[in-house]
């Protein structure tokens, strides 16, 4: 294998974990600091949807919401 | 407390305590494990102010999961997961006890693997196409052209596409029946997304013993033979991110 | 990273790792969302689900044209609406600056009712 054979393995086996950490595993409802700040991942499932539905409204009654990330 | 992984200790709580000894997480902080009855958390003293969502830290995040996975059984957390004190953690594996103990027994010595099968669609559906007239000389039928019409033109474009893409998504159906059948003997869990991108028309998850990870290979090499026109690609050992099914409550 | 995970690959790495990107996503362009762009995050949102919905109609629509039930005038008035819809869509989605590839994020069990 060449240099650029390996490293595009890699890139690969990166991209593939990401996608793990970032989209899959187990969810942390009460979590909803990253889900919000980070937009995308708030898609992840209906669930976690609402949850942030959720959250918007506190934000327009001007309720307390957990610190931004 | 960022949170990396929930852990079934298998009564041998020493050998995670062992193992996380010197172990570094994301930002160079220092690994270590709360315990709670047969469970463990693997996590590491993070303020939220710190934690950057970028690629450098979610691939550390990621690392830390899959060395792990290599010696316990576990279920990975998203990254992200942070609770703030370790009484809110155990608080947090009491509330969720059955959920966890019943998802970590699914997943009990097996790995994830993923298998991506891409091909250019055009030539599959044309190779298709040439199949089925020589099978049987059935023309699909178009409507009729009585009158001029933008809005009957658009249908009839739309309806091309339709058929296009049902042919295809029988095709996908077959193949996926196929790698069914041939896997049914290793006894893994499968779940199909069918037609991801215009290119992509399967995108699979396995859960497996480790052990049988070369006859999946085997298999999988088996299918490439079946179906030379399209690429197969899989990926794996990973930690079982897409087979656990639970929301974890605070 | 140490480990290659590549088990078994028929194609050429090159194809893999265009495809892989087509697949996963910019993840980048995901991870720099943060609170400053909350709103076109949120018209995203909205506008991805009445995609889906739109599509979903659609769909249904030409599976009963396919079927060859419906008479000129109705097939003449379906295509009517379902081409002002598509319209109003690409306005909509001029108008908050969003492409194809930005309204087709996951939705999780929803998307599954393509």
């Amino acid at each position: 294998m060449n240099h650029n054979v390996v490293d595009q393995s890699k890139d690969i086996t990166i991209l593939e974990l990401l996608d793990r950490v970032l989209n899959k595993g187990v969810i942390l409802t009460g979590d909803i600091v990253i889900s919000v700040a980070d937009i995308d991942l708030v898609y992840l499932g209906v669930k976690l949807m609402l949850c942030s539905v959720e959250t918007m409204e506190q934000l327009k009654l001007g309720k307390s919401v957990p610190e931004k990330l | 407390m960022m949170i990396y992984s929930i852990i079934s200790l298998n009564k041998n709580p020493e050998k995670l305590k062992a193992y996380l000894q010197g172990m570094k997480g994301i930002l160079n902080t220092d690994l270590y494990a709360v315990f709670y009855n047969e469970i463990a958390v693997v996590v590491s003293d993070l303020k939220r102010a710190n934690l950057v969502s970028d690629s450098v830290n979610a691939l550390a995040y990621g690392d830390v999961i899959e060395k792990l996975a290599k010696q316990f059984t576990l279920l990975p957390m998203r990254f992200g997961s942070v609770l703030e004190s370790r009484e809110l953690i155990i608080s947090m594996l009491e509330k969720n006890y059955y959920g966890i103990i019943n998802n970590l027994q699914k997943v009990d010595n097996k790995f994830e693997f993923g298998l991506k099968v891409f091909c250019d669609t055009e030539k599959v559906l044309a190779e298709l196409k040439i199949k089925l007239e020589s099978d049987d000389k059935t023309e699909t039928k178009s409507l009729k052209e009585t009158q001029n019409s933008v809005y009957r033109d658009w249908v009839e474009k739309k309806l091309k596409e339709h058929r296009r893409e049902e042919q295809l998504l029988s095709y996908v159906n077959t193949i996926i029946e196929d790698i069914t059948n041939n896997l049914e003997k290793l006894d893994s869990v499968s779940k199909f997304k069918k037609m991801v991108t215009e290119t992509t028309i399967i995108d699979a998850l396995f859960l497996l013993d480790k052990p049988k990870k070369e006859d999946l290979v085997q298999t999988i090499g088996d299918m490439k033979i079946k179906y030379p026109g399209l690429n197969f690609v899989l990926t794996g050992p990973w930690s079982p991110y897409n087979f656990v099914d639970i929301t974890i409550k605070e | 990273m140490s480990d290659n995970k590549i088990l078994f690959n028929s194609g050429s790495l090159e194809e893999l790792s265009e495809e892989l990107g087509k697949t996963i996503g910019n993840e980048e362009s995901k991870l720099k969302l943060g609170p400053d762009n909350a709103d076109s995050g949120l018209a995203k949102l909205v506008l991805t689900l009445i995609e889906l919905i739109r599509k979903l109609v659609e769909k249904q629509a030409m599976r009963r044209v396919d079927g060859g039930l419906l008479t000129d005038d109705e097939i003449e008035n379906l295509g009517e609406t379902l081409m002002k819809l598509e319209d109003k869509m690409e306005e909509l989605k001029k108008h908050f600056n969003l492409t194809d590839k930005d309204l087709n994020i996951n939705l999780g069990p929803l998307g599954d009712l393509m």
